[in-house]
């Protein structure tokens, strides 16, 4: 078999997720436990071995994937990122408040400034560090995926991005999305072949703009509904406080629902629309996840959280990853004897920029 | 027994049985290809499912066997990495409890650290600190230098030298309206307008400076400093002080164990000075009470300095009977110190002209 051809429904989904929460239980338990006793060290163990599972139970075609990574690599990565970031952060602190201190405001406004472009350029860089870093260490059938890009182009690219997304108020949001996502797919590989991604905005406007108009739309209802309890209980004395709970309520759902809900609707098409344009070789990506899917996730994870006191937070890589599994397709057609070993070298630093800045790969 | 091998080369999948003879394991593909692997080399990598071996000198080279296992193979192959590293060597139990040990001695030591770390800290790396956050109430210091030298002279009271020599202690009175004294980093004590004008007697801000002194003798400033702030502190304090703010460090609090070190220390002070312990007592009681009935100025000295109930039964219980108590300022001394913040340029305050100062008549002390 030199190559296999592999469409849904023909025999079943080419990606599949075959864990259970109970063959992890005892793998998050023991996690937590030794987090607690080694005050947080442990977590780099407790995510590469998180990983080995999560990616040894994530059947691709014909074999599962492998998980490579080590506790100890990221300790180091994290250890050597920290050498680095530390003393550029313990400079800013002492040098910004001594020129505020010398009367050389218009310098330290400058170093303020500079600082946080430079915090942005590190975010890109982190970003990308950590996809390639991802593929570096996941292996199928004996094969690996990398970069041979560094990524300071791509954290050029972020910062210039980002900062077209502040500029218009956020309305190049979906652009810089997805040209990102591009940027940085496209200097990916798996073996042999690149990734591709031709990710455009077309069909991601419209539900961009509603985060604009969903907020309007609320206060504007809310002020017409105010305006209609308001009338209809002029007469009775707290007519004024029923008035204002009404707003307060309207104000509430406006911050705490419309913005986060009409984002997520969003992100929800972004990463269907992102998947479908990314190819590798012949293989050809899906993703179906909804905005309700998404939700039920997200929902399922604060609830785990709380009703376990916080131990179901140990459940959320698995939940997340898992969800993102059942959620993925996969199409078309792979060359095996032509997909060889990956000639990129293998990253040394891992996921330290990212673990800095609390980033994740995907 | 069967598996599947792949080369590291190509994901190309090759069938292949296996066998171990010696220190190798023997692969023969269907098309009859041999190949060996040093069971040395050999690494497992699956997570209990499918036996999945790798080989530490090929990296992407891959044998997944097929169940069931043969015994004898079986028992030649390494074991699975689990929790990773050492753990693995001493079992998940004996680790676990290890690692416990050492890291309630961590947070042993690091819970105690500022304790034990304060007294060694150099005080002239605090004084730049110290220095700007007094300069920060520049506009703010009362001017009298008749209420300053009162201010000192009770402070000398206390404890001979303190305002002279290297180890010096520099006192300031502030014209801020709350019922406070404290100690700043770099050997500083400022006493805010209403702790001065609202005391009865000078026994009682004897009281008040011989504590905040003994926070400053005992390095709890910088204890506390290095507790509230961390690690950060020593190195802000190491680069001169800049970057610490005023309202930082001036809501430093300390331990319960270092205020009542504090009033010991204050007590024993007062009896080496023969001032009266009993005024600082009704202080305590006073502000105890103020507290109780909910009055808001007072908060911020209780909230540093908790139990004022406990303290004032404190002070009071180190009153001697037999003893002959002296004021710890003169009727003159005392009314320069209370007209500290209201004084002008060119006027001597005296006794009983000019403000309208609460003093009430000390008691005389009992023989």
């Amino acid at each position: 078999m030199d190559s296999m051809r592999h469409d849904e429904g023909m025999n079943g989904r080419a990606i599949r997720f075959t864990g259970n929460w109970r063959e992890y239980l005892p793998i998050a338990a023991t996690n937590v436990l030794l987090v607690i006793v080694t005050l947080g060290v442990y977590r780099f163990w407790a995510s590469a071995r998180e990983r080995r599972y999560l990616w040894s139970r994530t059947h691709v075609i014909d074999d599962t994937l492998e998980w490579t990574g080590t506790g100890r690599e990221m300790f180091f990565g994290f250890l050597m990122v920290m050498a680095v970031l530390l003393p550029f952060f313990l400079f800013i602190q002492v040098v910004f408040p001594a020129l505020v201190a010398r009367g050389k405001e218009g310098a330290a406004a400058g170093l303020f400034t500079l600082f946080y472009l430079a915090v942005f350029v590190l975010i890109g860089f982190a970003r990308f560090r950590a996809l390639r870093y991802r593929l570096s260490r996941t292996f199928w059938h004996g094969i690996r995926g990398g970069s041979d890009d560094s990524g300071w182009t791509y954290a050029a690219e972020y910062l210039g991005r980002s900062l077209a997304a502040f500029a218009t108020m956020f309305i190049m949001f979906p652009w810089a999305q997805t040209s990102l996502w591009n940027l940085r797919w496209n200097k990916m590989s798996l073996g042999p072949l690149p990734f591709r991604a031709d990710l455009t905005t077309d069909g991601l406007k419209r539900r961009w703009a509603l985060l604009y108009i969903a907020p309007l739309a609320i206060v504007v209802g809310g002020g017409v509904l105010a305006a209609i309890v308001g009338f209809s209980l002029r007469s009775s004395a707290d007519a004024n406080g029923v008035t204002l709970t009404v707003i307060f309520l309207g104000l509430f759902s406006l911050v705490y629902l419309a913005i986060p809900l009409a984002t997520l609707h969003w992100y929800a098409k972004y990463y269907r629309q992102a998947a479908a344009a990314t190819h590798l070789g012949e293989l050809d990506f899906g993703f179906d996840a909804t905005t309700g899917d998404w939700l039920k996730l997200f929902l399922g994870n604060i609830a785990l959280a709380v009703v376990t006191l916080g131990f179901g937070i140990s459940f959320w890589g698995y939940r997340n990853w898992s969800f993102i599994v059942r959620h993925a397709h996969l199409y078309g057609h792979i060359d095996l004897a032509g997909l060889t070993q990956s000639t990129t070298r293998a990253p040394r630093e891992s996921e330290g920029f990212a673990d800095a800045f609390d980033l994740g790969a995907i | 027994m069967r598996g599947t091998l792949y080369d590291g080369t190509t994901a190309f999948p090759h069938a292949v049985t296996v066998s171990a003879t010696g220190d190798e394991l023997n692969l023969t593909t269907d098309d009859a290809h041999r190949l060996v692997a040093p069971l040395a080399a050999l690494i497992r990598t699956d997570e209990g499912n499918r036996v999945r071996l790798g080989r530490s000198d090929l990296p992407g080279w891959r044998l997944l066997l097929d169940e069931p296992l043969d015994p004898g193979l079986a028992a030649r192959l390494p074991r699975p990495g689990r929790y990773g590293g050492w753990i693995d060597r001493f079992g998940l139990g004996k680790a676990a409890a290890a690692c416990a040990v050492a890291a309630a001695a961590v947070v042993a030591v690091g819970y105690t650290a500022p304790h034990w770390l304060a007294p060694h800290i150099p005080i002239g790396w605090e004084r730049n600190l110290g220095d700007s956050i007094v300069g920060d109430f520049g506009d703010n210091r009362c001017r009298s230098p008749y209420g300053q030298r009162a201010l000192e002279t009770l402070a000398e009271r206390i404890e001979p030298g303190v305002t002279r020599g290297p180890d010096r202690i520099q006192f300031a009175a502030l014209d801020i309206n709350m019922l406070n004294a404290a100690a700043i980093p770099g050997n500083h004590i400022i006493v805010f307008k209403r702790m001065i004008s609202g005391a009865q007697n000078s026994d009682e801000l004897a009281g008040v400076l011989a504590h905040e002194i003994a926070h400053v003798r005992r390095r709890h400033v910088t204890e506390a400093l290095l507790r509230e702030l961390g690690i950060g502190a020593l190195i802000r304090l190491f680069a001169g002080g800049i970057g610490a703010n005023a309202q930082q460090v001036a809501s430093l609090s300390y331990t319960r164990a270092n205020e009542a070190q504090a009033d010991a220390d204050a007590i024993a002070a007062l009896e080496r000075a023969g001032i009266d312990p009993r005024p600082t007592a009704r202080l305590f009681a006073r502000l105890a009470k103020e507290t109780g009935e909910g009055r808001g100025y007072s908060v911020q000295w209780l909230q540093s300095h908790p139990a004022s109930g406990g303290r004032a039964k404190r002070f009071a219980a180190s009153y001697d009977p037999h003893r002959a108590y002296r004021f710890a300022l003169s009727r003159t001394e005392l009314v320069r110190l209370y007209a500290v913040c209201t004084w002008q340029y060119g006027k001597v305050p005296r006794g009983g002209g000019g403000r309208k100062a609460p003093v009430t008549p000390e008691p005389a002390p009992r023989r």
